[in-house]
């Protein structure tokens, strides 16, 4: 059963066209990554998924929520959570309360008025969070403060966030920008335990060719807006006008 | 290190509580005009209930506000109004009150969802002169420009007359309002807040409203200082528009920064701070230009505020707090890597 259905989706910006008539389908269960050059639009078909931008043309649903009209703080309640290109946290908390942050709709307001008095409360919260931070092996950083952290682990806070609402659908803008080898080895390892031990679907933007070939299940290749291809992974490599777009023109495939 | 969340550092509190209790005692076993340091401290604790709350709107939600006089103004008046003239019992205004002025804060609020920055401080000092021009306009609940008579506070058939029982009154709410704010900035409402200051993307991606939580947020802030106005009526027993001038929200805005913006704590010093200055300090300085220059120095408090407000905003921008907290991790460490600095 497919879940995510973008139709059609056309995105303007008062005369460039970030997104042309695209339309892809993301499958309950699997990995699919979207790559294509800098500028392509990858990042604003997220943000019209999110609804931090609205397309002039096309629909985009999501297991039957309408998400064109959805605002963008509901729609974590549709099970989709996201990251960001760059990471998006909180300087001035400590890297536990940027975990919290995400868990935001699973405390209600009783808990929180109950965590005022009642010490078992605040525990409850804590380990909340560290179920998460466990998960991703960043428990220990949990009373550190946010800002200063090296930037892999503010990645992998912000993965945390994006985690803790418990979603359906996970989508991860550029989740290896800028970090090396062992790191992008690591960050593909999270993202394959994702779908496998939590369940959830991943929609990834990458643009690491190693970790995109060896972790999707399905690509997708943008350029200028537009979907060129959507395929299996050895496909989409030997697919010559992604060999020209992508790639640049004479690359060794 | 788990457990240590829940603790939330309120281990300070009962220290705070003692120091509290046993400071006006003190203070009457040292000195002759003790009367007038508990003056002083009554002001700090009115005061302090007012910033704590500004800081939960400009310091930790990032909206700021020059306008939090008038919404002292509102508190004020609202509670002399219900009290005096309707009859309703002190312990209800109390609670209402701050209510009221809290609602105040929730229609300002509207704006502040379209504007930021710069225009948010205009528009919230306009609200302060508005409040002003409309206690004037009300004069026959307020008695206009002329001041207004305020009666004492009482609780349980028990009636606070005097310094002494102000101070009680005074700084148990100053400590709940301390507790009360620090609780509620490490729930999920103060993650939000942050959320908004920081990253207005990671919140909504959270699915923080943020039309909702800075409405909540200058509501909040409303009511502390809204209580803080309460206080004020009551215990000095006598409010006119003089009292709330724009200046005086300029003052608490710069006790925000001094002490250290977005930190209940950094509040808190921040008003002892600028409260010690300008009742201890300032008329020292005044007489010294007097003594030695012949200059009559008018308004030498608001130059050296603003001279204080700049060099912290410089050298010193985590303010108080930070420099304590710095100081703090210094001695954990000493002598081991000294270098190592609070970030
Ligand atoms: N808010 C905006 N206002 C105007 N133009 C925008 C906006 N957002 C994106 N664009 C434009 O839309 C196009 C697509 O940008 P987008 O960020 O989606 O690219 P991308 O594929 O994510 O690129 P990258 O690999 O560099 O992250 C670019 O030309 C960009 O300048
Ligand atoms: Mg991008």
């Amino acid at each position: 059963m497919s879940q995510l259905n973008v139709n059609n989706v056309t995105m303007r910006f008062s005369g460039v066209v970030a997104l042309n008539d695209v339309s892809i389908s993301v499958n309950e269960g699997e990995i699919f990554s979207l790559i294509g050059p800098n500028g392509s639009g990858k990042s604003t078909l997220f943000n019209c998924i999110n609804g931090f931008n609205r397309p002039q043309e096309g629909k985009i649903n999501y297991n039957g929520y309408n998400l064109n009209k959805t605002p963008s703080h509901d729609v974590i309640k549709t099970g989709i959570s996201r990251t960001f290109q760059n990471i998006q946290n909180v300087p001035y908390m400590t890297v536990l309360d940027n975990v919290l942050l995400g868990a935001h709709n699973r405390i209600d307001a009783k808990f929180t008025l109950n965590r005022w008095f009642i010490r078992s409360y605040r525990e409850k919260e804590e380990a909340l969070a560290l179920e998460v931070m466990d998960f991703l092996g960043i428990a220990n950083y949990e009373s550190k403060y946010m800002s200063g952290q090296p930037y892999g682990i503010q990645k992998l806070v912000e993965i945390a966030r994006a985690l803790m609402p418990k979603p359906e659908l996970i989508l991860m803008d550029e989740p290896a920008a800028g970090m090396n080898d062992q790191e992008t080895y690591e960050i593909a390892k999270i993202i394959g335990e994702i779908r496998d031990r939590l369940g959830i679907t991943v929609m990834v933007v990458e643009h690491d060719m190693n970790l995109v070939m060896s972790i999707s299940d399905r690509v997708g290749v943008l350029d200028s807006g537009k979907i060129i291809t959507v395929g299996l992974p050895a496909e989409v490599k030997a697919h010559p006008k992604v060999l020209k777009a992508y790639l640049g023109e004479g690359f060794d495939a | 290190m788990k457990g240590r969340y829940a603790d939330e550092n309120i281990k300070w509190i009962p220290a705070l509580i003692g120091l509290v209790i046993l400071l006006p005692f003190m203070l009457k076993g040292i000195t002759f005009s003790y009367k007038y340091y508990l003056y002083i401290l009554n002001t700090i604790g009115i005061y302090l209930i007012l910033t704590v709350g500004l800081d939960i709107l400009s310091g930790y939600t990032g909206l700021i506000s020059l306008g939090h006089a008038g919404f002292m103004a509102i508190g004020a008046y609202t509670s002399a109004i219900l009290v005096d003239q309707v009859g309703l019992p002190f312990g209800f205004s109390l609670v209402l009150s701050p209510i009221i002025a809290g609602c105040f804060g929730f229609i300002i609020g509207f704006p502040a969802l379209r504007v930021s920055g710069m225009y948010l401080g205009l528009t919230t000092m306009g609200f302060g002169f508005i409040i002003r021009r409309l206690i004037i306009a009300l004069r026959e609940w307020t008695q206009g420009s002329g001041g207004l008579a305020v009666s004492s506070p009482k609780l349980f058939g028990y009636t606070f007359n005097g310094d002494w029982a102000n101070y009680f009154l005074v700084w148990t709410l100053a400590i709940l309002s301390i507790v009360a704010s620090r609780r509620m900035m490490k729930s999920k409402v103060g993650r939000a807040f942050m959320a908004i200051r920081d990253s207005e993307q990671a919140a909504e991606a959270s699915g923080i409203n943020l039309a909702q939580y800075k409405m909540m947020s200058f509501f909040i802030s409303g009511v502390f200082a809204g209580l803080a106005g309460v206080l004020m009526a009551h215990t000095n027993h006598f409010i006119s528009t003089d009292h709330f001038d724009n200046m005086l929200s300029i003052y608490f805005i710069i006790m925000v920064l001094v002490g250290g913006i977005g930190s209940i704590y950094g509040a808190v010093l921040g008003t002892i701070f600028i409260v010690l200055l300008e009742n201890l300090i300032v008329p020292v300085i005044e007489e010294w230009l007097h003594v030695l220059f012949q200059i009559e120095a008018g308004d030498i408090e608001s130059l050296i505020f603003g001279l204080i407000m700049f060099l912290f905003i410089i050298f010193q921008p985590t303010g108080l707090y930070g420099m304590w907290l710095k100081i703090r991790i210094y001695w954990k460490l000493f002598p081991f890597n000294p270098k190592q600095r609070f970030t």
